[in-house]
C-alpha cells in the first residue's frame, strides 16, 4: 500500500465509493480485508461461506456506501456490524437446514495470517485484545459467546448452564469494563473523520 | 416518561449492540429508540465499542479471487447501480413522505404511459376484433394490461401503506445466486405488507420462493410466490407481531407447499 494511500480517512473513502469510485472500494477492501474476513471465518467456521459473505459484503458496501451516516459512528464499525450480520443471518439459514460447516478449523489454522502488516491493525487488536484479558473470564466468555457466535442471553445461560440474570450482569459488566478501558484511545466523537 | 423504565431500556442497550437481547427485550428496545434520542446516542458509543470485539478474532488472508470477483460485479453493476441510485431515495429513514415516495417510484411515469397504453389498446381492440388470426395478439396485450394495472394497484397499496405514520419500509438485496434480484417489503402499523420484488429467476416447477420474518435468531414463515416472467413479484403478507420492531427479512427458494423452516436457497436478504 502506498503511504499516501493510507492517509485517506475511511470516511473520505466511504465518500468516495458512495460517488462511484471503485478504486476506492477496493482500497476499502485491502484495508480491511483481514480483519473482516477473520471475524467472518471466526463466526462462520468455513472458508468457503465466509469468502461467499465476504464478497457480498463488499457488494453490499458498492451499493450503499451512500446510507452510511458518520454521525452514527465510524466507517470501521458500520463495515463490521454489516458483516456479522451478514455472517449470523448466513449461520442461521446454515444451522436450520442442518448444513453446519465444521471442519474447515483446520484450513484457516493453515492459512492464517502470521503477521497483521497494517501496523495500525496490529496495535489496535494489541489494544483490544490487552482490554479483554484484563475482564473476568466469565465476562469475556458472555462478551464472545454474543458477538461471535452470535447468541443470545438465554442461549448463552443455555449453553453455561448458568441463570439468565448472571449472564445479563456480566455481559453489561463485560461491556462497562471494556468500553472504559477502551475509552480514550477509540472513542467515536461525531466530528471524527477516521 | 417513565423514568423508571428509561433507565431499565438504557441499561439494556449495550447487549443490545451485541445483538444479545431476546426476542421481547429486542423488541421493547428497538421501539424504545425510536422516541429516544438520548439512548440513540448512548447506543452508537455501545456499538462502537461492540464493533472492537472483532479484533478478538485472528485476522485471515480471503483468496485473491474474492478481491477480483468483487471489482468485476462492481464494475458490471456499477454503472447500472449509479443511475439507479441516482433516482431514488435513500433506504434508512421509515419517516412517511409522500414527496419522496413520488419521486422514488418511476411508476408514476409508467402510470402515464399505462394510461396512453391502455387507450391505444382499447382502438386496436375495435379494429380487431371481427379477425380471428388477431386473437393471440389481443391475448399478449390484455396480459401486458392486466400486469401493468397489477403493478399501478401494487404501487397505490405500497403508497397508502407507507403514507400512514409509523409505517415501515424494508430493502432486500440479491445473494449471489441472484446478484440483480431486489424487493421492497412496506407494511403499516397493523402489519400489513406489501413486498415488491424485481430480478428474481423464475421458480422452477414445484417451487415457489417463500417470505421469512427473521426474529432474533427464529425464522417465521411468510407467504409463498411466484414471479412473472419478468421477473417481478407482488405479494401481500401480514407481518407477524414479535417481527414488527427488528426483523431481517429474507426469501429462500421452496418446495411450493411451503416449509416450516427455511432449507431452500437464500435469494434476497435485509439483513445488513
Amino acid at each position: 500500500m502506498h503511504p499516501e494511500q493510507a492517509q485517506i480517512s475511511d470516511s473520505s473513502l466511504l465518500k468516495a465509493v458512495a460517488a462511484g469510485d471503485e478504486a476506492a472500494l477496493a482500497l476499502l477492501y485491502d484495508r480491511y480485508r483481514l480483519i473482516l474476513f477473520g471475524l467472518l471465518t471466526r463466526i462462520l467456521n468455513s472458508r468457503a461461506e465466509a469468502e461467499d459473505v465476504l464478497q457480498e459484503l463488499f457488494l453490499q458496501v458498492w451499493r450503499r456506501a451512500c446510507d452510511f451516516d458518520d454521525r452514527r459512528g465510524r466507517p470501521f464499525t458500520w463495515l463490521v456490524t454489516l458483516a456479522r450480520s451478514r455472517a449470523i443471518d448466513r449461520l442461521r439459514l446454515l444451522a436450520s437446514r442442518d448444513r453446519l460447516v465444521v471442519s474447515a478449523a483446520q484450513d484457516i489454522r493453515e492459512t492464517t495470517s502470521d503477521a497483521v502488516t497494517d501496523t495500525l491493525h496490529a496495535e489496535q487488536m494489541e489494544i483490544v485484545n490487552r482490554a479483554l484479558a484484563k475482564l473476568t473470564e466469565e465476562q469475556r466468555e458472555v462478551l464472545l459467546l454474543a458477538y461471535l457466535d452470535g447468541m443470545t442471553q438465554s442461549e448463552i445461560a443455555a449453553k453455561l448452564n448458568a441463570p439468565l440474570g448472571t449472564v445479563k450482569t456480566r455481559m453489561r459488566s463485560g461491556m462497562i469494563k471494556l468500553r472504559e478501558l477502551l475509552g480514550e484511545s477509540l472513542k467515536f466523537r461525531s466530528s471524527h473523520s477516521g | 416518561m417513565n423514568s423508571t423504565a428509561h433507565s431499565e431500556y438504557r441499561e439494556m442497550l449495550a447487549s443490545y449492540a451485541l445483538t444479545a437481547l431476546d426476542a421481547r427485550e429486542l423488541r421493547a428496545v428497538a421501539a424504545h429508540l425510536e422516541s429516544c434520542t438520548d439512548c440513540r446516542a448512548e447506543l452508537v458509543q455501545w456499538q462502537e465499542t461492540a464493533g472492537l470485539l472483532a479484533f478478538a478474532a485472528q485476522p485471515v488472508e480471503p483468496s485473491p479471487e474474492v478481491r477480483s470477483h468483487i471489482l468485476q460485479e462492481v464494475n458490471r453493476a456499477g454503472a447500472k447501480e449509479r443511475r439507479m441510485d441516482q433516482a431514488g431515495p435513500k433506504v434508512t429513514a421509515m419517516r412517511p413522505a409522500r414527496k419522496t415516495v413520488l419521486q422514488a417510484w418511476p411508476s408514476w411515469q409508467a402510470l402515464a404511459a399505462s394510461l396512453a397504453f391502455l387507450a391505444l389498446c382499447l382502438t386496436l381492440l375495435i379494429q380487431w376484433r371481427e379477425n380471428s388470426r388477431n386473437r393471440q395478439e389481443l391475448a399478449r396485450l390484455s396480459n401486458q394490461i392486466q400486469h401493468t394495472n397489477r403493478q399501478i394497484s401494487y404501487d397505490r397499496e405500497l403508497i397508502a401503506i407507507l403514507s400512514l405514520p409509523g409505517s415501515r419500509r424494508a430493502q432486500l438485496s440479491g445473494t449471489d445466486v441472484a446478484p440483480g434480484a431486489r424487493a421492497t417489503i412496506a407494511y403499516d402499523p397493523t402489519g400489513r405488507a406489501i413486498l415488491l420484488a424485481t430480478g428474481l429467476p423464475p421458480a422452477a416447477t414445484g417451487k415457489a420462493y417463500q417470505l421469512w420474518f427473521i426474529v432474533g435468531k427464529q425464522p417465521l414463515p411468510g407467504k409463498l410466490f411466484k414471479p412473472l416472467a419478468s421477473g417481478e413479484a407482488f405479494l401481500n403478507d401480514q407481518v407477524p407481531a414479535a417481527a414488527f420492531d427488528a426483523a431481517v427479512f429474507a426469501v429462500t427458494l421452496e418446495p411450493e407447499s411451503g416449509v416450516r423452516v427455511p432449507t431452500g436457497e437464500l435469494y434476497l436478504s435485509s439483513a445488513g
